[in-house]
């Protein structure tokens, strides 16, 4: 029987672990992007990107413009950023050693070991590269070594789900913020437009499957890919079917049925992304759309909780 | 690496005076002796990363950011050979069964004070007695379960002697587990020829003690491990025991109390829990009953325990068997209850509430130890001899204005055991003691063969608490009383 708070711990590991990696590849591409731009459009850059993690009223509290360091410093090592990636992995960490007796292993001493090596990295004064990278790589064997040592239980699911979850919303949010400055945004960004969708696709390492499907950089071709595409691991739709898997596993509902408010929503969501056309999307409005996808993985977020995480106070 | 050794004038556990080694340490002092410094050293370092890489570590909050310390881990064991080792095991298992039959009967019919073996006043201002007990019947009459008992060797008498009693929740087990897992890594030759006796049966013994307590019948009682969480020093171990034992680990609020019985919040709903086995202080454990300002505890646990709903090991209460001026009397309870002599003495002690004593010590306090009764783990303890005089005046004072709360003790030549200095890159001779792990299941006592030797690592200190600069060793009990041939 699983405790409430175990399942708590693993999903969270989960979603604090994705928004990490998430939020290490968000920068590293924009970094390497901005590195061949005339410097009028680099603060035009880097403010969507504190966008991107939500973080734009704490910051701007904080720092008086965005640029490669301040970002840097803030969505990297920043303990006054709850979703630094710092923070993030410490969070991770933290939850991964209250559970330690019931995850592997291997799995403790890889977080565990992540969590060394970005300490590591500050002492040394490594620069932002570095520092993305090692997270990124982190993500991957963390990914690798949950697949390959942990059993397939509720567990397992939870920790899934927590993945899928945060996945999907941070992709939903990054297609957003760029698209609404891209195709929004000042005339001045024009000629930078196409390198910008390049780095969208990187920073989600979609870029080389887009490449063998068009040859040109389209907006709708992008939003089609991240958002529908049921192939591609960090597409919205793709993230949706295994948070619905994972939920199905969990409660033992069958598919085409609901036994909570969070399949219900997870359900109807893959739906409207197996079925609605991009065009559609795009003639009903693209980031009205993405604001609601947002705000769905949200509230999914609060029913799993609801019905398997907390306990309402029993008195 | 033993070349310049001198045992001195200490007890030496594995050195004669003569500088030749015991026979139970002769296979080891040779695999030893004929060790280069460099291939020591990478086994030691190898050892020490072991440790870091599974998080088996101290945070210390000292410098804001909470840093990671090893509890520092000794490769050179102490060995004890089987002809002492069978000593010492009767001896403990006679104390351990006494202190439960005083805890019987303290919080039974309270024979013991109406025949004036020990005073009532001194029971009964303990700071652990719960009065909250006194009456309650516990699951199969047990209140220590698990038992840590303290010994050191008199260097004078080469007798072992019982320093004190932990009849609460003593920690340190799982470093025994870990460190022979680490010990026979670096070491497997010394094994191969000396017979250690295994420790690794402890989970499972405990695991059988616990799930006989169930108060339902069925032959699959729900067992849980109670933590106060990840910040408390000893999660590692807490957690480490949980996941051998393959028990639940919970915290307070992982659990409720309904209707008198004890349930854990679950996935699928709430599912009713049988035998708690807490690493929580009684103070802490159930806020409605104790401290009401406890997080880590039930509300409502005591209740459910009165109402036979649910066991706890060990026992509410049983602090006030390892106070420790009433330790002073556990050789009066073996005498009073088994009508035995005690095979393990007490160390001397005097009773600050008795006013001839506390008028010697109070002469006396550079040649003393002094105890604060109800504290463990080094704290609130004054060592006379090295103390400077601001310390020692401090405690004059405070002996006077609380003489209940203090004993004090002579010095004990503590006994040594070769140990690796990493300054000198040498093995010298410090000081250790023993805590073997006492299991009680109601009828007999089981001991896994040696338990946590503590070494003081600074040179010439006599203080082996983790919290003072102390580490740890293997500890082999042989299965024969000599260590065979290298």
């Amino acid at each position: 029987m699983m405790l409430s708070r175990i399942a708590d711990s693993l999903f969270w590991i989960g979603r604090y672990m994705e928004r990490a990696d998430n939020t290490a590849r968000i920068l590293d591409v924009n970094y390497h992007m901005l590195l061949e731009q005339p410097p009028d459009t680099y603060k035009l850059r880097w403010d969507p990107l504190i966008a991107i993690t939500g973080e734009k009223t704490r910051f701007y509290q904080r720092f008086q413009e965005a640029n490669a360091q301040t970002a840097f410093d803030y969505l990297g090592y920043s303990a006054d950023n709850p979703n630094s990636i710092a923070q993030c992995i410490i969070l991770a960490r933290e939850n991964a050693r209250t559970i330690r007796d019931r995850i592997s292993r291997e799995l403790w001493e890889d977080i565990n070991g992540l969590y060394h090596k970005i300490n590591k990295l500050r002492d040394e004064g490594e620069g932002l590269s570095r520092f993305c990278d090692a997270v990124k790589r982190g993500g991957h064997r963390f990914h690798g070594v949950c697949d390959a040592t942990l059993a397939r239980d509720e567990g397992w699911h939870f920790l899934q789900a927590g993945c899928a979850l945060e996945r999907a919303e941070m992709t939903a949010r990054i297609l957003d913020v760029h698209y609404h400055q891209l195709v929004e945004g000042p005339e001045i960004l024009n000629e930078a437009r196409s390198h910008a969708w390049v780095a969208v696709l990187k920073s989600v390492a979609a870029y080389e499957f887009y490449k063998r499907q068009h040859s040109q950089i389209e907006p709708n071709h992008v939003a089609q890919l991240l958002l529908l595409d049921p192939r591609h691991p960090r597409s919205v739709r793709f993230n949706l079917g295994v948070l619905q898997n994972s939920l199905y596993a969990i409660s033992g509902s069958v598919p085409g049925s609901y036994a909570n408010e969070a399949e219900r929503l997870t359900g109807r969501a893959h739906e409207s992304l197996t079925y609605d056309r991009i065009d559609e999307i795009f003639s009903r409005g693209l980031h009205d759309y993405l604001e609601e996808m947002q705000e769905t993985c949200r509230t999914i977020g609060a029913h799993i909780s609801q019905t398997y995480l907390y306990y309402a106070v029993v008195s | 690496m033993f070349e310049g050794y001198d045992p001195g004038t200490f007890y030496d556990e594995l050195v004669a005076p003569d500088g030749t080694p015991r026979p139970e340490a002769a296979a080891m002092h040779e695999i030893l002796a004929g060790m280069p410094l460099d291939v020591f050293e990478e086994r030691r370092q190898l050892a020490d990363l072991s440790y870091l890489v599974q998080g088996i570590t101290f945070t210390v909050y000292s410098d804001g950011r909470g840093t990671e310390r090893l509890f520092p881990f000794d490769l050179v064991p102490r060995i004890i050979p089987r002809h002492e080792w069978d000593v010492v095991e009767k001896g403990l298992a006679q104390r351990v069964t006494a202190l439960n039959l005083y805890l019987q009967d303290i919080y039974g019919k309270q024979r013991i004070l109406k025949d004036k073996i020990i005073p009532r006043h001194l029971v009964q201002s303990c700071k652990h007695f719960r009065r909250e007990m006194v009456g309650l019947n516990v699951p199969r009459d047990i209140y220590v379960h698990i038992a840590g008992i303290d010994l050191v060797r008199d260097s004078r008498t080469g007798e072992y002697l019982v320093l004190e009693d932990n009849a609460r929740s003593p920690s340190g087990i799982s470093y025994v587990l870990e460190n022979r897992l680490v010990m026979r890594r670096t070491f497997a030759r010394a094994f191969e020829v000396s017979e250690v006796m295994p420790v690794d049966h402890y989970p499972n013994e405990l695991g059988k003690i616990l799930r006989s307590l169930s108060p339902r019948t069925g032959d699959r009682p729900v067992v849980v491990l109670l933590t106060p969480g990840l910040y408390n020093s000893a999660y590692f171990e807490h957690c480490f025991l949980a996941q051998e034992m393959g028990i639940e680990l919970v915290e307070g609020r992982d659990l409720v109390v309904v209707d008198d019985v004890v349930y854990m919040k679950t996935i699928r709903g709430l599912t009713r829990v049988d035998v708690i086995y807490r690493r929580v202080d009684d103070d802490f454990l159930d806020p409605l009953a104790f401290r009401a300002d406890s997080l880590v505890g039930v509300p409502g646990l005591m209740n459910a325990y009165r109402a036979g709903n649910i066991a706890l090991a060990n026992a509410v209460g049983t602090g006030v068997a390892d106070d420790k001026a009433i330790y002073a009397f556990v050789p009066d309870f073996i005498r009073y209850y088994l009508g035995e002599e005690p095979i393990l003495k007490n160390v001397d002690t005097f009773l600050c509430s008795r006013p001839d004593h506390l008028s010697y010590v109070l002469e006396h306090l550079n040649e003393l130890v002094v105890k604060a009764v109800g504290e463990s783990g080094g704290y609130g303890m004054l060592m006379g001899p090295s103390a400077d005089k601001k310390t020692t005046e401090e405690f004059r004072e405070r002996l006077k204005a609380d003489p209940r709360n203090y004993i004090a003790q002579p010095v004990i030549p503590l006994s040594r055991c070769p140990s690796f200095d990493p300054a000198t890159g040498t093995i010298s001779p410090r000081h250790i003691d023993l805590r073997p792990y006492c299991l009680y299941d109601g009828e007999k006592v089981t001991i896994v063969p040696g338990g946590l030797t503590r070494v003081a690592l600074q040179k010439g200190s006599l203080v082996v608490n983790s919290s003072q600069g102390g580490g740890s060793k293997d500890t082999w009990v042989l299965r024969g009383n000599d260590g065979g041939e290298a």
